[in-house]
């Protein structure tokens, strides 16, 4: 196996460009470089977490353009001209979105390894659906996975995040 | 993780083929990854290159033309999934795509990747070949339509040539007085069987014809067309134990096979069950169509 | 101590004291520490189950450019290299044999990922296939190969009376309890009902697979790790690797879930070896199909027989529970020590008979889990309830309040007695679930009920320091790893309670064993009990000690003294907590230090167990009987907590634990074909999602204020895990009329049964 590995003179360097957490970033990355290695290891930002590594966990969830991808399949050089958001970048000048604050209030984490890719996922379902029903929460995270809470707490901060996300968007 | 490959990003399908000829095995298409890049991360796969045909443009439009919905192979599902054409012309299409894997990877992989890939536990194989959909290969100066059941040769493997890609999918809109359906089961990650069906009823609510496709339960998706002639005729009162039989013959034309999905005498057993939910389904849409 | 009639902050939904770092992506884990100067590790694994190392060859792994080391047998020889913290039984690198699929057999350290990856590629073993023991069944077969006829003696923490391994046989440890005479027992009874159950492989699926960080310098050995036990670890590298315990340093950042799974020692050894040999410091993050081969739950086949009266009374048990506890004992002995007190259960049965056997194979070494030994016996156990009671005609419910313990009977001898009232917990948890409307429901339908108790695990060491700083305030220093069960906030609270300051001064960090004092370990529900009680002493005696300056400054009598609020008041006069360690150090500066321990007799019982752990469950199913599939209506779960120092959290406890024992009731099984596993991967080994949340899912939390934890709290969080199984089996078999023995509950187990009883 190792023979067939490329030689050093062909490693292929693409220039991209991206928004990360709202910052423009320039850089040059490897064909076969995957967008979690490039997050965390590149830009320190570790909250996005490796787990199963086959799209079925939802630890590495990321937003691209506001859609829910798993970084570990996504390969770096996709995110040109993309705007990616990590869970470091929710937070706006210290405060908390209303997702993070919920799922505090409701218990909706425990170990928190699941919780990035959770809160993140929960984002986007929210922005496409600002009321969604119980059945479509559970459609939308389902390949979310998370061992420890039995899902309960965390279906019922996101239910808690909409109604205040809601409120606030309609100014009361 | 991932060993090194080097990325071709041609911008048409021509210079896509001639990569696809100039490299041979030693590349392939790149189309989304969600399936490509697991199998790549595991070391089960390598190829020196990898040519992404998502540059090429007009490849991920839904566009419906003279009856026919043509869909571009590099759609990804989610687009499929939300698409308004689809939804009005094709919602059993819809609600497959509604239900693939999980919303991540519907993000991400198109339906033409899915399909080229060839998993054996992948849904949408299974329903264009019971809605009559053809496939559409170009090569660098040919272009063929393969029909869907033509397409899957065995589990990873269809009848794509070396040089060719898959470029369109082609699916004839829903006639006027009929219905299709998509049901899976199964309880791990992926379905240990899915059955897609197409009934279409003459003026007198007899079954003009019907088309049954089994999948995820052998190597490939199939048609079963031994299955189809029991329905056909069939008035709705009829056609119970006409499903019944049309059940068990497809479960056993399935190729189930026995593994972690069940064993192949459970999976038979559920094409039937998901056989009979399927026309269930179609009549109970047709009877709530016809009342409004 | 505080009062009890007036908590301030135990007792209330407090927000968890980690949560801000959790859900801002700060939180780090082991695989998020970079150190200057790391490598990156890989591990080469057997391919066989049971095989001869014959030879390896790493030459051409060295070559490749970035490769720094390569480590196998040959660099252990001038170290200890086995552990084990009940048997030294497990080399921490193949030596003659490979015993299971996926022992480390080569590592590698390399400047990156890639390059390590690579390298295990070229390094070549050779192999010679031994027979291999795939089953308990195998391995008990009269001339079976012996795997462990090198056992290096009993480890650093076997807390074992004594151990039973039966050398020369591959049973690591056989536990007996018996009491009357069963012969009699049976010979009084009117029927006698015999079952036999089995339960899958399951594995954890800790989302954060193991991973730890070694660095090997003049100052010693330093470990990151994932785990949960970071003073068990430290006791066995100390062992290993012949250094004193002041010189290895484990540090636990957060860690990613454990439920067992990181109990004890794991790659720990294996880390500091390869670091050790590189001369720099190695990372190895294990991928989740590589921690799937690292540890698991037993496997089991639990024969039960039990002797009645014709009133349902219980006479007379036998059990035998064979145990697969894979290829290294790992906790296996003491997997099999609370099995057998688990499958005599919380009825009142003088005539008992019960072995438990963990018997060595060929497969992935199985260890903690959740309820060491309790989902196996207690699925067994009150599946079996419910037989009888149905041959009977008794109402399973009424059979069980006929036969549960009242508070204060005897469970066995030498133990100690029912601690909590079984009876009311379970007639709630048969309120919540309709039981009485029940009868009436069509078929395909029904409810089933289940009792779990255990006797905890819980040993009862643990110490603490509490330090108040000059500005008021406070660092709390326990060694209980926060898994996510939340203890770091429970822990505060205690301490915040105790000394009568808002839970918002309170600090506890992550254990570093060169600072934070001794602690037995994370797990057996023990840390809210044992090192709850340590932290609230500690905090006492911080609490002792303001009084006392207090009282000098304000000059008033220790007796006059009362702390609220941060504050030290007698009468009108009052001092804050600052400005009184002013005074007493005469600078801006200065602390002072609670030190608080738990130990047998000293602010703990001695007697065994600490507190019955409950966990009673009810299930409400819909079966599909055209696929068999199960659908779980509601859930209720019961837990007797004494006393909820944070209720919320509680719940998420229960509720998680509930929700793990629906997976390994439906879906969850590892599954192995003559050694070689053939799921380990989260695409083929299912576990459960939002969309197995019960439509309705209750928690009922008990609060008698009666444990030996602070406030009267015992301990929680394990035992939900038992009643699942048993309570939908219970269910399916009155929604259906038929009985599955064997777990998970597949459709298609369903299926067959359906189809077997329908052509009866």
């Amino acid at each position: 196996m190792a023979e067939g590995r490329l030689k050093a003179e062909d490693r292929q360097f693409i220039p991209i460009t991206f928004t990360l957490n709202g910052r423009a970033q320039e850089i040059q990355v490897e064909p076969h470089e995957l967008l979690i290695d490039v997050i965390r290891n590149r830009f320190g930002f570790t909250g996005t977490k490796r787990s199963c590594d086959v799209q079925v966990c939802g630890a590495c969830t990321v937003l691209v353009d506001g859609q829910p991808v798993s970084s570990c399949t996504y390969l770096a050089f996709e995110a040109l001209g993309h705007d990616v958001l990590t869970i470091e970048g929710l937070a706006k000048n210290g405060k908390l979105h209303p997702l993070q604050e919920a799922f505090i209030e409701h218990g909706g984490l425990q170990c928190g390894f699941c919780t990035p890719g959770m809160i993140l996922a929960a984002k986007s379902l929210l922005e496409q659906n600002a009321n969604p029903t119980r059945e479509e929460i559970i459609h939308f995270m389902e390949g979310n996975i998370c061992r420890c809470t039995g899902y309960k707490k965390i279906l019922e901060s996101i239910q808690a995040a909409a109604k205040t996300l809601r409120q606030q968007s309609s100014g009361v | 993780m991932l060993r090194r490959f080097r990325l071709e990003e041609p911008e048409s399908v021509k210079e896509a083929c001639e990569l696809l000829a100039r490299h041979g095995e030693s590349a392939r298409i790149y189309a989304g990854g969600t399936e490509l890049l697991l199998a790549m991360k595991e070391g089960l796969i390598q190829y020196e290159r990898l040519i992404n045909v998502k540059k090429i443009t007009g490849l991920d439009q839904v566009k419906l033309e003279n009856g026919t919905i043509r869909i571009g192979a590099l759609t990804p599902h989610r687009k499929l999934e939300n698409d308004p054409v689809l939804k009005q012309k094709l919602p059993a299409f819809v609600r497959m795509e509604h239900h693939v894997a999980n919303v991540r990877v519907r993000e991400v992989g198109t339906l033409g990747g899915n399909l080229c890939f060839a998993e054996p536990h992948a849904d949408p194989g299974t329903l264009l070949m019971v809605l009559g959909a053809k496939l559409v290969a170009e090569r660098a100066s040919s272009r063929r339509e393969i029909p869907a059941e033509r397409f899957f040769v065995d589990a990873y493997e269809t009848c794509l040539e070396a040089d060719e890609l898959l470029t369109d999918i082609h699916v004839p809109a829903l006639p006027e007085r009929a219905g299709a359906a998509y049901l899976k089961f199964g309880y791990l990650e992926r379905p240990s069987v899915g059955v897609g069906l197409f009934i279409a009823w003459d003026q007198d609510a007899a079954i003009a014809e019907a088309r049954i496709a089994v999948g995820c339960a052998g190597p490939k998706p199939k048609r079963v067309e031994e299955a189809e002639g029991l329905l056909k005729g069939k008035s709705a009162r009829d056609a119970a134990s006409a499903l019944a039989q049309a059940g068990e013959i497809a479960g056993r034309a399935a190729d189930a096979i026995g593994d972690l999905h069940g064993s192949a005498e459970y999976k038979e057993h559920i094409v039937g069950v998901l056989l009979k939910r399927a026309f269930q389904q179609i009549s109970e849409q047709r009877s709530s169509k016809s009342s409004r | 101590m505080a009062t009890k009639s007036s908590f301030t902050i135990v007792g209330k939904a407090a927000r968890r004291v980690e949560g801000i770092e959790k859900v801002t992506g700060q939180a780090k884990f082991t695989v998020d520490l970079t150190i200057p100067g790391m490598l990156e590790g890989k591990v080469a694994r057997s391919p066989y189950p049971h095989a001869l190392v014959e030879s390896i060859d790493t030459t051409r792994a060295e070559k490749l450019p970035g490769v720094v080391a390569v480590l196998t047998r040959a660099d252990v020889k001038d170290i200890n290299p086995y552990f084990g913290h009940c048997l030294r039984d497990r080399p921490l690198i193949a030596l003659d044999r490979v015993r299971y699929v996926g022992e480390p057999v080569a590592a590698v350290a390399a400047v990156d990922a890639l390059t390590a990856q690579e390298a295990l590629s070229l390094v070549e073993v050779k192999y010679k296939e031994l027979p291999v023991m795939a089953t308990f069944d195998d391995s008990l077969t009269p001339g079976a190969p012996i795997l462990h006829p090198d056992i290096q003696g009993e480890g650093a923490y076997h807390e074992l009376k004594k151990l039973q391994a039966e050398i020369q046989t591959n049973v690591c440890h056989h536990e007996h309890i018996e009491e009357g005479d069963v012969g009699t027992g049976f010979a009084e009874s009117d029927r006698i009902f015999e079952d036999v159950f089995e339960f899958p492989m399951v594995y954890h699926y800790t989302m954060e697979p193991h991973a730890a960080i070694a660095k090997v310098d003049a100052n010693g050995i330093t470990v990151w790790s994932s785990c949960a036990h970071p003073f068990v670890v430290r006791a066995e590298l100390a062992l290993i690797f012949e250094q004193p315990l002041s010189k290895v340093q484990v540090l636990v950042p957060y860690v990613g879930g454990a439920y067992g799974g990181k109990s004890y020692t794991k790659i720990e050894p294996l880390v500091v070896a390869l670091a050790r040999k590189a001369g720099q410091p190695v990372r190895l993050e294990q991928s989740v199909p590589e921690s799937m081969l690292t540890n698991r739950r037993h496997s089991a086949r639990v024969w039960i027989k039990t002797g009645v009266k014709r009133d349902g009374t219980l006479v007379a048990r036998e059990a035998k529970v064979l145990l697969d506890t894979g290829a290294y004992a790992d906790n296996g002995p003491r997997v099999a020590r609370r099995a057998a007190t688990r499958i005599h259960g919380p009825y009142r049965i003088g005539n008992y008979n019960i072995d438990a056997l963990a018997v060595y194979t060929n497969t992935c070494p199985a260890g903690s889990f959740r309820s060491i030994g309790g989902p196996q016996s207690i699925w067994a156990l009150e599946s079996h309830m419910d037989i009888m009671a149905e041959q009977l005609g008794i109402d399973p419910l009424e059979f069980r309040l006929k036969n549960l313990l009242k508070r204060g009977d005897i469970v066995k001898s030498g133990a100690k007695p029912m601690d909590a009232d079984l009876l009311s917990d379970l007639k709630q948890v048969a309120v919540k679930l309709d039981w009485k409307g029940s009868a009436k429901r069509r078929t395909g339908s029904g409810v089933g009920l289940a009792v779990g108790v255990t006797d905890s695990e819980a040993v009862p060491v643990s110490t603490a320091i509490v330090r108040l700083l000059a500005d008021g305030s406070v660092v709390l220093m326990s060694g209980s790893t926060e898994v996510g069960q939340g203890t770091r906030t429970v822990l505060c609270q205690i301490a915040a309670e105790e000394l009568s300051v808002a839970l918002e001064k309170v600090t506890m960090h992550s254990t570093d064993t060169n600072v934070t004092p001794f602690d037995r370990s994370t797990g057996a529900s023990r840390s809210t009990t044992v090192m709850g009680t340590a932290v609230r002493a500690a905090a006492a005696d911080l609490r002792a000690q303001l009084i006392e300056i207090g009282a000098e400054i304000l000059k008033a009598k220790p007796e006059q003294i009362v702390l609220k609020d941060g504050e030290i008041i007698a009468g009108e006069y009052r001092i804050g907590y600052t400005k009184a360690l002013h005074t007493y150090f005469g600078m801006p500066g200065g602390e002072l230090i609670g030190r608080g321990y738990c130990r047998p007799g000293g602010g703990m019982s001695p007697i065994y167990p600490l507190f019955w752990e409950t966990g009673l469950g009810g299930a409400d199913v819909e079966v599909d009987v055209e696929t068999g599939e199960i659908k779980l209506n509601r859930f209720v779960g019961l837990a007797d907590v004494g006393k909820a120092i944070n209720p919320p959290q509680c719940e998420g406890q229960d509720e998680g634990a509930a929700m793990m024992g629906i997976g390994h009731t439906l879906f969850e099984s590892l599954i192995y074909d003559k050694g070689q596993p053939l799921n380990p991967n989260l695409v083929d080994y299912r576990v459960p999602s939002f969309r197995n949340l019960p439509a309705v899912f209750d928690t009922i939390l008990v609060e008698n204020q009666d444990g030996p934890g602070p406030h009267g709290a015992k301990g929680m969080g394990e035992t939900g895990i038992v009643s699942p199984a048993p309570a939908i089996g219970n269910a399916l078999a009155r929604a259906t009329g038929v009985r599955i023995r064997e777990l998970p509950l597949t459709p298609e187990r369903v299926w067959r049964a359906l189809r077997d009883k329908s052509s009866k």
